[in-house]
């Protein structure tokens, strides 16, 4: 390509992609072509320069050989001892993953890629097990043979004739880090066979007949070189595309038709071959029909197989419903921009007579344009119909009788038809227009067909002569029979057709309007719980299923929340068993689906997907299937749909935390900064007094005299205790404000706050007559005792401030319900009206002078009022008749225990 | 009391420590020590044998604690501590350790003396007079304990027995402030029972009963946060 300079996100990615491969393990796969070329031993020995290098070395699992030389090689490793696992009665030796993750050594050996693990075993497949230990940080030796690549698998089976049940996807082939090939000329191989060194005498004549050909040989290691060399290309480009930021895709879009006959894995495979070497995108389709319900187990469980092939060779799965497959296709083909169709030809013999024209024909019709390839089926024929449309006899009574009695109806129409000598032609009409209605009514095909039958012979046996026989005179009617029993036929299917469309139209609908919904609930739910209350429900609306929900609060995921699809029968307690749970732990570490239906712990009670965010893992979703409902296709598609909407509800509710947390912070950082500040500020003025005094009384003490000097001393003593209290009130305010809400609170008597308050509050207290009217001598509020009597002083000593000498002060507490009220009333000049609504604000002093002189920093009012919300009081100021303010707080009672 | 009183005052910030100083002095009627760290405040203290120590709780090398807990182990004499913090939690503990009485700065020179002459009585009281024994008086209020009869001026109070064993209380550690958790633990053995604000509403009954003005108690001192005191009258009014 162009030498292009690459994008400095492109680079930026490149690097961040290089390093969180360095935190994974890395992959050696040693990849041979056949059994027996020396990938075990080219493995040992690479680790024993590894070990003599001074990396930590272990044994994971390495196949029994018999082959000598293998066997010296594995001594001198330190090994981790296998796993045993009874299956059937036989002791099986299996790879202990847990073991190996808690040694957690440097690199570890692990033979055999493409193994099955027994029962009982984490995961099904051993490349799973392999794939943990790399998230895990740790580097693996594997061994690999060429007939295991699942894309080459019926080319190998092609020329072996021998079809391998153990396969390793592309995708972990080609993750790799390093593919050693551990290549030998064929003639040396079938040399070592002979000389017995790999198998023993009667396995190594049967495989040198049937596999170790030396025609198959030489083709194997041509597969194997060519797919190495294929793995080094594709690095290439995708670095190439990390560097340039641009997805190298061509404007290739190849599409794969999903079915359940046995061909369609063979055409999946090719469809994916053709994507990588077309560079193309890939998506595999499945077209759910009306009929798909009715599909016997055996093709059922081929198509979730055939599916999931097509998603390991790294197919996007779409689902489609209606009833013809065809237009299906080439609408999606049109809409999605396709340019290839893979599909397959069965060889089933077309009918001669009556001969429906099979898909590829019906596809090539509507959607001309496309490209379509055809893979011949070389296995014997399938024909799906057969299995599919069992004649569902559905006898049920209603139709039934629905049937018989239209049929009357028609008759008795008829005979008062016939009874006025209208028109024959317009009974025959009636008797259609009745199978239309029974065809229409009725739930099975039986009924508007047999109906068909049975208003020709009613027509026969009532209306034409000879009367009252299944006979006819006039040779024209035979004729007129076949056109009728024509028309009533056409007339069943095609209602029946239109039927099941509708019906199809209205499951599509029913679905669309699901998704719909749950996005619609889920962008207006704004707490955590109702995201998941709502996406349960959701879920459990779609799939019919309970859903467990496994929320992730501070790095953790949660027990989940259970939503029952019927209240009445809730889910049995072992599905949500600490067993359980630690699947979804595992899912939620491991970014995987697990459980029933997947190749990771299989044997757990529900099937465990993880709602992915960006980085982590959001929430984990747990779906109760029982072994026999396992999760059809298009269930599954939607089901990542709505996933997909679960994620940015969550995601966006995340976000919003967040920047509400940002939001507290900064305001609480302007508050503190203003704080500061008008300490500052309010300070200077008492202080500038006190040191000046004091230096006078210093410098010019025996000059001045006795009187000056006691003002000034006076002065000194007033200014410091103002700054006691302005101390006070500041401890009070970070206090309350410590970030921890909740304040230490004790029960307390209000008069033994009151007589507390009392002693603090301003010496200029004489100046004034106060006063305290207790209507209840055992008034106890559960509070912060410091806090409370500060609230009471900074209130009582306004009122002495800011109001004339000799007035009366009055501390009134009393009960009211729940609540006590303590009215604190002065009789000066009162606050005007404009004033009271923002005299609780910060910084806020009546008359507001900026200046000094009124040294209230408006500290007082506003700390109180935090401190009595801090207790869940409600604080408040109001006249006093006939003149004066009333400031006033309520505050929660406690009901006092009298124990005698 | 011809013998002066013999004060050891140990506080690490010097302009405090002179404040305490020249305010006893004043009185003429103390003797002073200093020290201005918790080890030296021990060693003068079991070498002097000080009447009275004042005690500050934020000193440099040693946890105020320790002071008190070592000098109880031989001395009963009254100890005031004095406190910086504005939580009560130091307060309390030191009072539960052992500690008689508490200032909290900034504390006024009035309160200083007062809690000081406080110190004085109680000493004289416990010198004085042996505890075990069946009659206590203070002021107008006389406590018989054989008799489980309490009178204020001659009048006959009834109290219920939990008010009893209250006064009782008090009144065996007169002049020392006691903390809610100590009245709790004496007069309601039984944790099932104990909730703190029973202490309150006990003593604001026992108030109503004794004292002649409740809302200007003169036996029964609140300290608020902190616990309660019976104050040691004076025969003589000062």
């Amino acid at each position: 390509m162009s030498e292009e300079r690459p994008t400095p996100d492109g680079l930026l990615k490149m690097i961040s992609s290089q390093e969180s491969k360095s935190k994974r393990g890395k992959l050696k796969i040693f990849f041979g072509y056949a059994a027996g070329v020396g990938k075990t031993y080219a493995m040992l020995d690479a680790a024993h320069s590894d070990q003599k290098a001074g990396e930590d070395v272990v044994l994971g699992y390495i196949e029994p050989h018999s082959r000598p030389d293998t066997v010296s090689l594995a001594q001198g490793f330190e090994d981790i001892p296998v796993k045993k696992i009874e299956y059937r009665g036989i002791v099986l030796n299996e790879f202990d993953l847990d073991a190996a993750l808690k040694r957690n050594p440097e690199l570890i050996l692990v033979d055999e890629l493409a193994h099955t693990n027994a029962a009982g075993c984490r995961h099904v497949k051993r490349y799973d097990d392999i794939e943990e230990l790399l998230s895990a940080g740790i580097n693996v030796y594997t061994t690999l043979n060429v007939q295991h690549l699942e894309s080459l698998n019926d080319i190998v089976a092609s020329i072996t004739h021998v079809t391998v049940k153990e396969r390793v996807p592309d995708f972990v082939f080609d993750k790799a880090t390093q593919v050693e090939l551990v290549d030998i000329e064929p003639d040396v191989l079938i040399e070592r066979l002979n000389a017995k060194k790999i198998y023993k005498e009667n396995q190594a004549k049967r495989a040198l007949n049937h596999f170790f050909t030396r025609d198959n040989l030489v083709a194997l290691r041509e597969i194997a070189l060519r797919r190495i060399a294929d793995k080094v290309n594709r690095e290439v480009e995708s670095s190439r595309t990390e560097v340039h930021d641009t997805p190298y895709y061509t404007s290739e879009h190849i599409l794969v038709c999903l079915s359940s006959s046995p061909s369609n894995a063979k055409v999946i495979r090719t469809a994916a071959r053709f994507a990588s070497a077309f560079h193309a995108s890939f998506t595999a389709l499945f077209v759910e029909t009306p009929h798909s319900r009715e599909l016997n187990d055996n093709n059922r469980k081929r198509l979730r197989e055939n599916l999931k092939l097509a998603e390991q060779l790294g197919a996007k799965i779409a689902t489609v419903y209606g009833d013809d497959v065809a237009y299906q296709i080439s609408e999606y083909a049109k809409a999605s921009g396709v340019s290839k169709i893979v599909m397959g030809r069965s060889n089933n013999k077309s009918r001669i007579f009556l001969r429906k024209p099979n898909l590829v024909e019906k596809l090539t019709a509507s959607a001309p344009n496309l490209d379509v390839y055809i893979i011949p089926d070389t296995q014997p024929s399938y024909n799906p119909e057969k299995f599919k449309n069992k004649f569902k006899w559905n006898l049920n009574l209603p139709d039934f009788l629905k049937t018989i009695g239209i049929l009357t109806l028609c008759t008795l129409i008829g005979i008062l038809f016939y009874t006025f000598r209208s028109f024959q032609i317009n009974i025959i009409t009636i008797f259609i227009l009745g199978v239309l209605v029974i065809s229409n009514q009725t739930s099975s095909k039986i009924y508007g067909l047999s109906s068909s039958v049975l208003s020709v012979l009613i027509y026969n046996y009532f209306f034409i002569e000879p009367r009252f026989t299944l006979g006819a005179y006039d040779p024209d009617y035979p004729v007129t029979f076949l056109v009728m029993l024509c028309a009533s036929l056409i007339t069943s299917s095609l209602t029946m057709r239109v039927k099941s469309q509708a019906k199809a139209a209205a499951v599509n609908a029913h679905r669309t309007s699901i998704l719909l919904e749950t996005s619609r609930k889920l962008q207006r739910a704004n707490e955590f719980n109702s995201i998941i209350e709502k996406s349960s429900q959701q879920l459990s609306k779609l799939l019919n299923h309970s859903i467990l929900f496994f929320p992730v609060k501070d790095a953790e995921l949660q027990k989940p929340w259970i939503y029952n699809l019927d209240p009445a029968n809730p889910l049995p307690a072992e599905y949500s068993s600490e067993e359980e749970y630690a699947v979804a732990v595992w899912v939620y570490h491991n970014r995987k689906s697990a459980g029933i239906s997947t190749d990771t712990l299989p044997g757990a009670k529900s099937l465990y997907l993880p709602v992915k965010g960006k980085d982590t893992v959001l929430a984990v979703i747990g779906i109760p299937i029982s072994d026999g409902n396992q999760l059809e296709i298009f269930e599954r598609s939607l089901l990542g749909g709505m996933i997909y909407e679960i994620t940015f509800a969550i995601e966006k509710y995340n976000l919003n935390e967040q920047q509400n947390q940002a939001l507290m912070k900064a305001e609480k950082e302007r508050l503190r900064a203003n704080l500061l500040r008008a300490i500052s500020h309010d300070l200077r003025t008492p202080l500038t007094s006190i040191s000046g005094n004091a230096s006078i009384l210093l410098s010019n003490g025996t000059d001045i005299d006795q009187t000056d000097t006691h003002k000034l001393l006076e002065n000194i003593y007033e200014d410091s205790l103002w700054l006691i209290n302005l101390v006070e009130n500041i401890l009070a305010v970070t206090r309350i404000d410590d970030g921890r809400l909740g304040i230490q609170t004790q029960p307390e008597l209000v008069q033994d706050l009151i007589s507390e308050a009392l002693l603090h509050t301003d010496r200029r207290r004489s100046e004034h007559q106060i006063e305290t009217l207790l209507e209840n001598d055992l008034l106890m509020v559960q509070v912060d005792a410091h806090l409370i009597v500060q609230t009471m002083i900074n209130i009582v000593n306004n009122a002495i401030v800011y109001t004339p000498v000799g007035s009366r002060i009055l501390i009134h507490a009393f009960r009211q319900g729940p609540w006590v009220i303590v009215e604190i009333a002065d009789n000066g000049k009162g606050i005007p009206d404009k004033d009271k609504k923002q005299i609780f604000d910060m910084f806020y002093t009546a008359n507001n002078e900026i200046g000094d002189s009124r040294r209230g920093l408006g500290l007082g009012l506003s700390l109180c009022k935090s401190i009595v919300n801090a207790h869940g009081g409600k604080i408040y100021v109001k006249d006093n008749q006939p003149n004066g303010t009333v400031f006033g707080f309520t505050l929660r009672l406690e009901e006092v225990h009298h124990g005698g | 009391m011809a013998d002066k009183i013999l004060v050891l005052i140990v506080e690490d910030d010097k302009a405090v420590r002179n404040l305490i100083t020249t305010t006893l002095n004043a009185s003429r009627s103390y003797t002073l020590l200093t020290a201005s760290t918790g080890e030296s405040a021990i060693m003068l203290a079991a070498s002097k044998n000080p009447d009275i120590i004042i005690l500050d709780l934020g000193l440099p090398d040693m946890d105020g604690m320790d002071v008190i807990k070592k000098v109880r182990t031989w001395s009963n004499r009254p100890i005031i501590v004095v406190s910086a913090r504005s939580e009560d939690k130091d307060k309390i503990d030191a009072l539960d350790a052992g500690a008689d009485d508490y200032l909290t700065k900034p504390f006024s020179v009035e309160e200083l003396l007062a809690r000081i002459r406080v110190a004085v009585r109680k000493m004289n009281y416990d010198n004085r007079l042996n505890k075990d024994e069946a009659y206590f008086e203070n002021g107008a209020l006389k406590i018989d304990y054989s008799a489980a009869l309490v009178s204020v001026e001659g009048q006959e109070i009834h109290l219920t027995p939990i008010e009893y064993k209250l006064v009782c209380l008090l009144a065996k550690n007169v002049g020392k402030v006691l903390t809610h958790n100590y009245i709790l633990s004496h007069v309601w053995p039984n944790p099932a029972e104990a909730d703190s604000s029973l202490v309150r509403v006990f003593m604001a009954t026992l108030r109503k009963k004794i004292e002649k003005d409740p809302s200007s108690p003169i036996f029964i001192q609140t300290h608020i946060g902190i616990g309660y005191r019976m104050n040691r009258i004076q025969e003589e009014n000062k």
